[in-house]
């Protein structure tokens, strides 16, 4: 079959890294040759992911080898469920693309603009690598890839706080990366390999067991800096509000993940060769995610600037999914590694048409955009889905993740958690209703707000696509679940492997 | 698919015949008012006689089952129809249509109608949901949805009181929502995917965690069937919110927290369990103090729609009583005054919005003299008054009179004297109106209001209409109630299918 063709996984991501770095030669005279050969390069991405996951699907995981070369001593690509994460990065990075054309002239200098699609190709390019790598040290290159890029991004407007932001992002984005080094370091040290799978099977016969842990200790603290758990989340508001929408929408939904599917990654090698046991790390980890459902929200109420509340509250939910592998039971874990899927979703449709209202109104605060519901209905309604996505009504995406939390907490013989998420989220609610009562049913400050119509079709549509795709995620939330549960399954599995 | 069940295209159609209806409104901001009505009253109208043919079959004792779309690996979005639900899916489909009409009149004046009708069909579609749900999830999906998307009809009128009272009733509603969410996770989790049906829970599943589900259930559903003390949120949304929704908030809308309790108590739990638990003695005093506490405090209301607010509290405690003796007599009473309870609570507050709007007053000590200006509306208000008190041949005297049998076969004969303290506390605050309104000398004419300027207080037809029919409705239902499909019979054959 078509999708059986090997070379679709190297191309998944050589396609964006190669269009990324010529991007700024193509597009000498006109900034529009960026975005029509950033656009050619992201749908190309798109479709040469697609036959992955249709392949994961089918065959379960499979691995393409460098050259010919095998493991452990050629460079391996791996493609197994959690992979799947490339797709969503390729279909919400083409939306980020498209939502530019509009959104970028009117946010940057024009000259900057064929490197701002140089970064954004390069940025996804880093996140489908980091996704599909079989081998330790490509992580870390990969991880490099998407927090350099990262942080050009932040900073892509030249203000002088975006420049702040941007530094303060650096220098905790560098600080974390040097402690998952220094663990994927430690591991290489104690198994002699860097092969994912490899290391796997040699961590089940190592005797000694503390510098394993050090090293799992490490590289999850690492991680959980990237992912901007609380306490460690203080770089992520600023970053993530000031940056241009569709990045912000990427950072928010992408990039975050880096660290959580870098802890879905880590705890399947842990969990498989059952070298350190994760008991104690885990209760930490679920009273972090516990605190910062809550804190997430607690800041985010306080926050007047409409992408400041939903960088805060991207921590809490970041919360949810780190307390759903903290619990660590099966029905936990499927919850949490489908709300890296969803929130993914979620999140950029929120700053997508964050974005919109910022784009067309000019104002981005709360107290000045009221009454912007009647002004941009269709902006205005798309928001509105995703802020009852993100809260957990059901029947939408994200309700999915609290159900099987919450399931989890209870399968963990920990009905406490159960309670702590559902009554943590509830102060989510209190914003995103703050948000929806400014937008609909306060007197408007800004009498022009009320007539200043939807932006053009380049920003709704991709809007629109994910505020459609939170609703029918969870109504067709078999789908996500199912495929991926054969992930926890193999994590849980009581043999190892 | 259990034995006896019949698929039926009828089910998802009474849902999303207002769903749909619901999406036309929102859509319809530029349409002329005229085809909106039409479009909307077809849609009401459909989705009563869908429900009806529902409420017809079920009557037969047939079970009617589909599954929609499978939501997680285990659990399908079903709807399941049984007597209880049919009948609750029955009135509030009657009960919306009455209330869409009254709005045409009541809301014509207003702003941002198409918001307003939107929400108020999708309300009726989440009811119907409700009613029909077939599972634990799927009830659950309705009820948050119904639970949070009414919100915007309760802050409507966008003044500040509304805000305010909005921003009680998503808190309120929000925790008794999380509280029953996590309820239902724990139910899942110690019973696994099963359907509404027999019931889920059984004593082998440990005492401890099941008494932690049942009092979570109950929490939560008791803030919204508006158990004293979890009511703060009913005093406040009703006198802020627009009439006609009023009406259903009143009518159907806290039942709904009543039709979750009973069906924890029937069919999550099941009689023999909840009898086995010893649970059902603390929330029968529970909601005997709800029936007695909400009546004093009603007598001690000025605004017409907040004393009319708490009456609804202390009638919901009716119901929960009625639960709480587990007996088969008191749970056809309790689940046949949720529909009795519907429409003459809704006639009530189509009154009390007349009133407001034509008269331009709402507070008691102005209703002098009202039956000179409005008679009909005041015979309307006297009529269900007696009814909401229990005066034979009325429906409200049906459910009283069943749930007073009950008392007395479960042997707990105390409680006769909070039915008959209720009732007597509901002529209290309920008859000095009446009295005001016939013989009493009307007060002059309020400067500015309606009735200065037009000079015919009496409504006009369209108002008055559903009004009529629902009064009509409160004598029919307490006249004829020997057919198979007639509510008390459905109660019956309900409540004997619980008990069996």
């Amino acid at each position: 079959m078509w999708w059986q063709w090997p070379h679709w996984l190297p191309l998944v991501v050589l396609v964006p890294l190669g269009a990324g770095v010529v991007t700024p030669a193509i597009s000498r005279k006109s900034t529009k040759a960026a975005w029509v050969w950033a656009a050619t390069a992201v749908a190309a991405t798109v479709g040469a992911s697609l036959p992955l996951v249709i392949r994961v699907a089918q065959e379960g995981p499979f691995s393409y080898t460098f050259g010919g070369w095998t493991p452990p001593y050629g460079i391996e690509f791996r493609f197994d469920e959690v992979s799947a994460f490339a797709f969503v990065v390729a279909f919400l990075g083409a939306l980020a693309i498209v939502f530019s054309l509009r959104y970028a002239p009117h946010a940057l200098d024009e000259a900057r603009i064929p490197y701002y699609y140089a970064l954004l190709l390069l940025n996804l390019a880093g996140l489908i690598g980091f996704s599909v790598t079989g081998d330790m040290f490509n992580l870390y290159v990969f991880m490099e890839i998407i927090s350099l890029s990262g942080y050009a991004l932040v900073a892509i407007s030249g203000e002088r706080i975006a420049e702040m932001a941007a530094f303060k992002y650096l220098v905790l984005g560098a600080v974390s990366s040097l402690f998952v080094l220094f663990g994927i370091g430690m591991l290489y040290g104690v198994t002699g390999t860097l092969n994912i799978a490899d290391a796997t099977q040699r961590l089940s016969v190592v005797a000694d067991t503390v510098p394993v842990a050090v090293a799992v200790g490490s590289i999850v603290l690492g991680f959980m800096v990237k992912a901007a758990l609380f306490p460690l989340h203080v770089w992520l508001p600023d970053a993530h509000a000031i940056a241009p929408s569709p990045v912000s929408a990427v950072l928010s939904g992408l990039v975050v993940k880096v660290g959580l599917v870098g802890m879905l990654r880590l705890y399947q090698v842990v969990y498989a060769s059952r070298a350190v046991d994760l008991v104690t790390l885990n209760r930490l980890l679920t009273w972090l995610g516990a605190a910062s459902i809550v804190m997430g929200a607690f800041f985010a109420m306080f926050q007047d600037d409409i992408k400041m509340m939903l960088a805060y509250s991207t921590i809490s939910n970041v919360g949810y999914i780190v307390m759903g592998f903290g619990l660590a039971s099966r029905y936990a874990l499927v919850g949490a590694a489908v709300h890296i899927f969803n929130h993914a979703l979620i999140k950029s449709a929120l700053f997508l048409s964050a974005g919109a209202i910022i784009y067309q109104t000019g104002y981005r605060r709360l107290s000045d955009l009221r009454g912007v519901g009647r002004g941009m209905p269709l902006t205005g309604a798309a928001l509105a889905v995703g802020a009852v996505s993100i809260v957990g009504i059901p029947p939408t995406a994200g309700f999915l993740c609290k159900w099987y939390i919450a399931l989890g907490a209870f399968e963990a013989k920990n009905a406490a958690f159960g309670f702590a998420l559902v009554f943590g989220a509830l102060f989510i609610f209190v914003y995103y209703i703050r948000m929806l009562n400014a937008f609909y049913f306060q007197e408007p400050v800004r009498a022009e707000v009320t007539h200043v119509g939807d932006p053009p079709l380049s920003m709704l549509v991709p809007m629109w696509v994910l505020a459609a795709l939170c609703l029918a995620m969870g109504l067709a939330g078999k789908v996500p679940l199912t495929f991926i549960e054969p992930v926890v399954t193999r994590m849980l599995a009581p043999t190892g492997g | 698919m259990e034995a006896g069940a019949q698929a039926s295209w009828i089910v998802p159609a009474a849902v999303f015949t207002p769903l749909l209806g619901g999406v036309v409104a929102g859509l319809s901001g530029a349409w002329p008012e005229t085809r909106r009505r039409l479009v909307l009253a077809a849609a009401s109208i459909l989705t009563v006689v869908l429900a009806g043919s529902v409420l017809v079959r079920a009557s037969s004792g047939a079970t009617q089952s589909v599954r929609l779309v499978k939501m997680t690996p285990q659990v399908w979005i079903h709807l399941r129809v049984d007597r209880l639900g049919a009948l609750y899916g029955m009135a509030a489909a009657v009960l919306w249509l009455l209330a869409l009409v009254y709005s045409f009149g009541y809301m014509a004046d207003e702003h941002r109608l198409g918001r307003y009708y939107a929400f108020f069909m999708l309300s009726l579609a989440w009811t119907v949901g409700v009613a029909y749900s077939g599972n634990l999830l799927t009830f659950l999906v309705f009820y948050e949805l119904f639970s949070i998307l009414t919100y915007p009809l309760v802050v409507h009128e966008q003044t500040p009181e509304a805000l305010a009272a909005g921003t009680k009733y998503i808190v309120y509603i929000l925790i008794g929502g999380s509280l029953v969410l996590l309820a239902i996770v724990y139910a899942y989790f110690l019973a696994g995917a099963q359907d509404i049906g027999s019931p889920l829970l059984d004593l082998g599943m440990g005492r401890g965690q099941l008494l932690v589900v049942f009092w979570c259930f109950i929490a939560g559903f008791g803030v919204k069937a508006a158990l004293v003390p979890l009511h703060g949120w009913v005093p406040d949304a009703h006198p802020a919110a627009p009439a006609p929704f009023s009406a259903v908030l009143s009518g159907m809308m806290v039942a709904t927290g009543s039709f979750g309790i009973m069906r924890v108590v029937y069919n999550v739990f099941g009689v023999g369990l909840v009898r086995e638990l010893a649970v059902m003695k603390q929330v029968a005093a529970l909601a005997a103090f709800t029936v007695v506490f909400a009546a004093v405090l009603a007598m001690h209301q000025d605004d017409i729609k907040r004393r009319l607010a708490y009456s609804t509290i202390s009638q919901m405690g009716y119901v929960a009583l009625g639960v709480a003796l587990v007996d088969a007599q008191a749970a056809t009473g309790a689940i046949v005054h949720v529909a009795n309870h519907a429409f003459m609570k809704g006639a009530l507050f189509f009154c009390a919005g007349l009133i407001i709007k034509r008269l331009g007053v709402r507070s008691v000590r102005e209703m002098d003299g009202v039956a000179k200006r409005m008679p009909v509306t005041a015979a309307a208000f006297a009529a269900t008054s007696l009814a909401m008190i229990g005066t034979p041949p009325l429906a409200g005297f049906v459910s009283k009179w069943y749930l007073g049998l009950g008392i007395l076969d479960s042997g707990q004969v105390a409680y006769l004297g909070v039915l008959v303290g209720g009732a007597l506390l509901a002529g209290v605050y309920l008859l000095p109106i009446v009295y005001r309104m016939y013989f009493n000398e009307p007060a002059p004419v309020v400067e500015g209001s309606p009735l200065a300027q037009a000079g015919a207080p009496e409504a006009p037809a369209t108002m008055l209409a559903p009004l009529a029919a629902a009064v009509l409705l409160v004598v029919v239902l307490g006249l004829c109630t020997t057919p198979a499909w007639s509510p008390l019979q459905l109660a019956k054959a309900a409540a004997e299918g619980f008990f069996r």
